[in-house]
């Protein structure tokens, strides 16, 4: 099974396509989903796949009427949607700063019903399950250098200005004290943000977006033992996943999405068992120490 | 200890002018008003509800101040800019998201956008007498030891103003008897020192003045001669 996997893998273009786009959305999707972690905002990918719904169903709706122009590629109007989610946010949060995941109810309420409205009136219903599950095997090319460059962006602004991000994002009150602009770097951070989510979006599905993002950093923060090496981990439980996800997908003919994130679970559980089994045995060490005491 | 080099310009004066706070209909603060001047040290007592920590928050700006004034350097706390002179380390790091994994040394390279070279953390870190934890995971430290890393981080941008709001509520006396040590310290070096404890743990500092808030509303400021310095540095 695993041979015919390879030589199609490497002769069958849409599956170079999946593999490619897999790798780099392995890397951006944990990078960017640890610091969601650390930020208590596990929900908020999920809240702004949502929102990244409105747009795409505007989209599909503006084409009905014959305005496509600057819509031509529902990802751009779904992007918009995301950063405007993102936006909205930010600003209930602050609203309800004791009751911060209430923002995202919210906002994940409004991305749905609106959806639900824009898709019903563009009768195109029938669309919604890819952008609800995703299908990495079928992107193009085109989609494969958006990602890329938006990989590119993102590590030169991570580069750049990670000390600031972490810093409020571990902390916000104390980053004012470390000379850190609050405001611009949490704004920086959620359109960071809105933009992965948005080209996850087509590759995985709105309803598995913070799967790919959280699962991976969840199982990692079991054997990490710093920032750095929680999120190395996770970049290589998520490539991992995107691997035998694709694999799975080719093997038993099911959603790529579904088949990825299946192995990011997977993957969270073994650990999960391996890191209470070790638990278990040291405790069973230090047992007979402690009774000799 | 740290090393704190005072340089030309690193002058804290704080002025507290009728300063008056209420949180919708209900008054917390009426009327405080005192000044300190730079290298004092400032310790604040008050039961639950006297409004310490109000007041605190109103000096760290994340409590808008309407009724009143705070000056820093003559400068009004609602222009005011220049908030990396101020450390500040909080009583429990509620804020911190310390269940992540991330290293002392990390926590440390996150928290000054300023190049700090390597050794004068390590110094510092030595003087805090926790050099040994620098690649260890901050969920593995007592709370003590985590204590002492946050007063090395606010320390990292060479604060004028070293602001602590019960830094010792949930470590022990050994830990706290370090804490007040290396805080007694600093200020010796220069650093002004705002300080919110207990009672019972005022005998450990060289305070240099006193502030304490009633939960009416009064309260009394008192400067402490600071002669005292030497007898109660452990």
């Amino acid at each position: 099974m695993f041979l015919s996997f390879f030589t199609d893998l490497f002769q069958q273009d849409f599956m170079l396509r999946a593999l490619f786009a897999g790798i780099i959305l392995g890397v951006l999707a944990p990078v960017i989903g640890s610091i969601v972690v650390v930020r208590k905002l596990s929900f908020i990918a999920d809240t702004l796949g949502h929102f990244s719904l409105v747009g795409i169903s505007v989209s599909l709706y503006l084409s009905t009427l014959g305005i496509s122009i600057f819509f031509e590629r529902p990802l751009y109007l779904g992007l918009f949607f995301s950063v405007v989610g993102g936006l909205l946010v930010e600003l209930f949060r602050r609203s309800y700063t004791n009751y911060k995941e209430i923002s995202m109810v919210i906002v994940i309420s409004l991305g749905a019903a609106l959806s639900a409205i824009f898709f019903s009136l563009s009768k195109k219903t029938g669309s919604l399950y890819n952008y609800l599950f995703g299908s990495i095997l079928t992107i193009t090319n085109y989609y494969v250098v958006l990602i890329l460059i938006i990989a590119i962006v993102v590590a030169v602004l991570l580069i750049v200005f990670g000390k600031q991000i972490l810093a409020v994002s571990f902390e916000e009150t104390n980053a004012k004290f470390l000379g850190v602009n609050v405001n611009l770097f949490q704004f920086l951070f959620m359109v960071m943000l809105s933009v992965v989510v948005s080209v996850l979006l087509e590759s995985v599905g709105v309803l598995l977006i913070s799967s790919m993002m959280i699962i991976p950093v969840a199982a990692a923060m079991k054997v990490g033992w710093s920032f750095k090496s929680t999120s190395a981990i996770a970049i290589v439980f998520s490539e991992l996943s995107v691997f035998f996800g694709l694999w799975m997908s080719y093997t038993f003919l099911i959603p790529s999405g579904a088949a990825i994130v299946s192995v990011n679970v997977i993957i969270l559980l073994i650990v999960s068992a391996i890191r209470k089994i070790r638990l278990k045995m040291q405790i069973a060490k230090q047992k007979p120490l402690g009774e000799n005491n | 200890m740290i090393q704190y080099i005072k340089r030309q310009g690193d002058y804290m004066q704080i002025d507290v002018h009728n300063l008056s706070f209420a949180y919708g209909h209900k008054s917390v603060i009426s009327n405080l008003s005192f000044s300190l001047s730079s290298g004092d040290y400032l310790v604040i007592r008050g039961k639950n509800g006297s409004g310490k920590s109000t007041f605190l928050k109103c000096l760290l700006g994340m409590n808008p101040v309407k009724n009143g004034m705070i000056f820093y350097n003559h400068e009004d706390i609602n222009n005011f800019k220049d908030w990396t002179s101020l450390g500040y380390v909080s009583q429990k790091f509620e804020e911190f998201n310390y269940e992540f994994p991330i290293t002392v040394n990390e926590l440390l390279n996150i928290s000054s956008l300023k190049v700090i070279k390597q050794s004068h953390r390590l110094r510092a870190l030595d003087q805090m007498g926790i050099l040994d934890l620098l690649n260890q995971n901050i969920n593995n430290l007592s709370g003590g030891e985590l204590q002492r890393a946050f007063i090395v981080r606010s320390m990292l941008n060479v604060p004028k103003l070293l602001i602590l709001d019960e830094p010792t509520a949930s470590i022990d006396k050994l830990s706290t008897d370090y804490f007040y040590k290396a805080v007694n310290q600093l200020n010796l070096q220069g650093v002004t020192v705002i300080i919110v404890t207990h009672n019972d743990t005022i005998e450990f500092l060289n305070y240099s003045h006193l502030l304490t808030m009633n939960n009416d509303m009064t309260f009394t400021f008192l400067t402490k001669d600071r002669c005292k310095i030497a007898e109660v540095n452990i």
